[in-house]
């Protein structure tokens, strides 16, 4: 008896023929039910949606964080007044450019102010910064020169400007076709540019508005700004130095030479840090969503795979009576389970895809599309689809293929 | 031995419906013999369906012995019952059985693909069986584009298409008007005829029967010989 089914043995060793089949077959039963199939869609597209939003947004700020590092370096600080300190301390230029002398960690600093203007030319206006900078504002910002050169110095009190790249633009769209030696008003007073800057990435620790700004020498600024106040200090700091080290000195300087002045100081890697717990909690939250979408849909297409199952009987059982063993029945169900949740993945990774662009586009981060997750979210449908149709291709297989047929 | 196709010694088989068992084959010997065209006779409720599940391979007996083809059955594993179902046996429903969603090419390709065979091959094989019942025309139409009798011919070259020992229909003219039937009676009697094919027809049409070589008349779940 067993030798006879051993005589017997399939003619194809991984069951191709019947592979090839039940896939035609299922996806015709599916799509023959499918408002039913779709509605248990639903649940897996949201759920493997989030699953690939969540993965690829972590790709999209891992590279992005690797990409301001790579840009500015890390060893770049920025000092502010603390929020708790009072009005009427302010940063002194030559307390903060002393600190290098006093304390040897802190190699380079660049403190600047800004205030907001607007320039007319004939009936064109811009809106800009002013920034009072010295000359190692340009290193510390890793700013490139198109043409001229940088605030130096010997430029102390005098009425030059360096302008950024949009700024450029709009001087020469405005009819001045040799920018540099032109002169800008601006609150009253004429500069002179004296270079003018490539454009540059925004994000990270620069300040804000660099490409539309133009860059004065501190000293005109702290005289000619209404609120003269230096706002930031930036720094460069020495390598393999604990950044609670470099806090430490820096408050011990400003309370001592600063009548206990309160200051913050951010680094580039608590600024990545600080990233990284944005991502987590966006990651968090469409994880939640996600399993939960997951384990809905997952429950939606065991649903529907029961229905099928009820409604199919009298084919399950002539399936056995031709000669379909339980693990034939069970197989056949199964894929059909796994197809079905495939297609929601397919969606689903669609859907991911678009919500980490527009999470990029509104970032203002470059976009990336992420393999891994494409690969994942597959991985995750099949096992959705596995575990959730194992159920019903059970039952389905073990039903007794006489009260199948009878019925 | 030899040309037995089959032979059951005291079959019995009984249903348990609540507190009562209901006793539906109360020992039933049979032998058919290869190349026979056997019909099975009988009042409806009398177990002739129960019989064919039997033989059939879909039902489990209590008690008694069954011999198919030179080798006896054993009941405790799914596979080899199943290959068993699949070699051996070739069913014909009154509801014909046929898969809706599936034309009538593809529902004759059925019993071949659970043997693995490549699929072009078994399209072909269910051409040429579809042209033995005279429906190759029909090959792309699906069930419910077919009338009743040729749903009946398309479930006959699917009973067919594996080369079983033996052909088992269960009152194939049954939802057939009688001109139909006797045509699908016809082609019973020719592949057994023609081809030596060993058929077990049941019916409770007298007729029918006595056309047959040989009939039996099962009456209250016992077998007697006409
Ligand atoms: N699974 C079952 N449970 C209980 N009774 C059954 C079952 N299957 C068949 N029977 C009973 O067995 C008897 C014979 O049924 P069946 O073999 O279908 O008769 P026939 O085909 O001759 O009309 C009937 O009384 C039927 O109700
Ligand atoms: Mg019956």
């Amino acid at each position: 008896m067993r030798a006879l089914c051993e005589n017997y043995r399939r003619d194809d060793l991984f069951g191709m023929t019947l592979l090839q089949v039940n896939f035609r077959e299922a996806s015709r039963s599916l799509w023959g039910s499918r408002q039913r199939s779709l509605l248990a869609l639903i649940g897996i597209v949201i759920g493997i949606g989030s699953v690939i939003a969540m993965v690829s947004i972590g790709t999209i700020v891992q590279q992005e964080a690797v990409r301001q590092f790579k840009d500015m370096g890390i060893d770049i600080i920025t000092i502010r007044k603390s929020f708790s300190e009072n009005k009427k301390t302010e940063f002194n230029m030559d307390i903060i450019m002393r600190i290098t002398e006093e304390k040897r960690n802190i190699l380079t600093v660049a403190p600047y102010l800004t205030s907001g203007t607007e320039i007319n030319r004939g009936r064109q206006k811009f809106s800009m910064e002013q920034m009072g900078v010295t000359a190692s504002f340009f290193d510390l910002n890793k700013l490139q020169i198109r043409q001229g050169r940088a605030v130096s110095e010997l430029d102390q009190n005098r009425y030059f400007c360096v302008v950024g790249d949009e700024l450029a633009d709009f001087l020469r769209k405005t009819g001045t076709s040799k920018i540099l030696g032109s002169q800008i008003t601006a609150e009253g007073r004429a500069y002179t540019v004296i270079g003018i800057l490539d454009k540059v990435a925004e994000g990270g620790l620069r300040p804000y508005g660099m490409n539309k700004a133009m860059m004065i020498p501190i000293s005109t600024a702290l005289r000619t700004f209404q609120t003269p106040e230096i706002s930031t200090v930036m720094a460069r700091i020495a390598p393999h130095v604990s950044i609670t080290q470099i806090k430490a000195d820096i408050s011990d300087y400003f309370g001592k030479k600063a009548r206990g002045m309160q200051v913050e100081v951010t680094s580039a890697e608590e600024l990545i840090e600080r990233m990284k717990k944005q991502m987590q909690m966006f990651s968090l939250l469409l994880g939640a969503i996600g399993s939960i979408s997951l384990i809905v849909g997952g429950i939606g297409v065991m649903n529907v795979m029961l229905i099928s199952v009820s409604e199919r009987k009298s084919e399950i059982g002539l399936r056995r009576a031709l000669g379909a063993q339980q693990s034939d029945i069970q197989s056949q169900f199964l894929i059909e389970s796994v197809i079905l949740c495939l297609a929601g993945g397919f969606i689903g990774i669609i859907l991911g895809i678009g919500i980490s662009y527009l999470f990029a586009f509104f970032s203002k981060w470059q976009f990336i599309m992420s393999y891994f997750s494409i690969a994942l979210g597959f991985g995750v449908s099949t096992v959705v689809g596995v575990f959730c149709g194992f159920y019903p291709a059970r039952t389905a297989a073990r039903l007794d293929p006489i009260k199948a047929l009878r019925s | 031995m030899e040309s037995l196709m089959l032979s059951i010694v005291d079959i019995r088989k009984s249903y348990r419906v609540g507190p009562t068992e209901v006793k539906v084959l109360k020992g039933i010997n049979l032998t058919v013999e290869k190349g026979e065209l056997l019909a099975i006779i009988g009042p409806s409720g009398s177990g002739k369906s129960t019989l064919m599940h039997m033989l059939g391979l879909l039902e489990k007996p209590d008690t008694g012995t069954y011999h198919i083809d030179g080798t006896q059955v054993i009941y405790d594993d799914d596979r080899v019952l199943s290959t068993l179902r699949n070699r051996k046996i070739g069913f014909v429903f009154q509801q014909y059985h046929l898969l809706p969603k599936l034309t009538a090419l593809e529902n004759v390709c059925v019993p071949l693909t659970y043997r693995g065979i490549k699929e072009g091959e078994v399209r072909k094989k269910s051409l040429e069986y579809l042209t033995k019942v005279d429906m190759q025309d029909r090959a792309n139409h699906r069930p419910n584009e077919m009338s009743g009798g040729q749903q009946q011919r398309v479930a006959i070259a699917r009973a067919l298409i594996g080369s079983p020992a033996i052909i088992l229909a269960d009152e194939p003219t049954g939802a057939l008007d009688t001109k139909t039937g006797e045509e699908i009676m016809d082609l019973f009697h020719r592949l057994n005829r023609e081809e030596g094919i060993t058929v077990v027809i049941i019916t409770h049409n007298p007729g029918l029967a006595e056309q047959c070589g040989r009939y039996v008349k099962i009456i209250d779940g016992m077998i007697y010989s006409a």
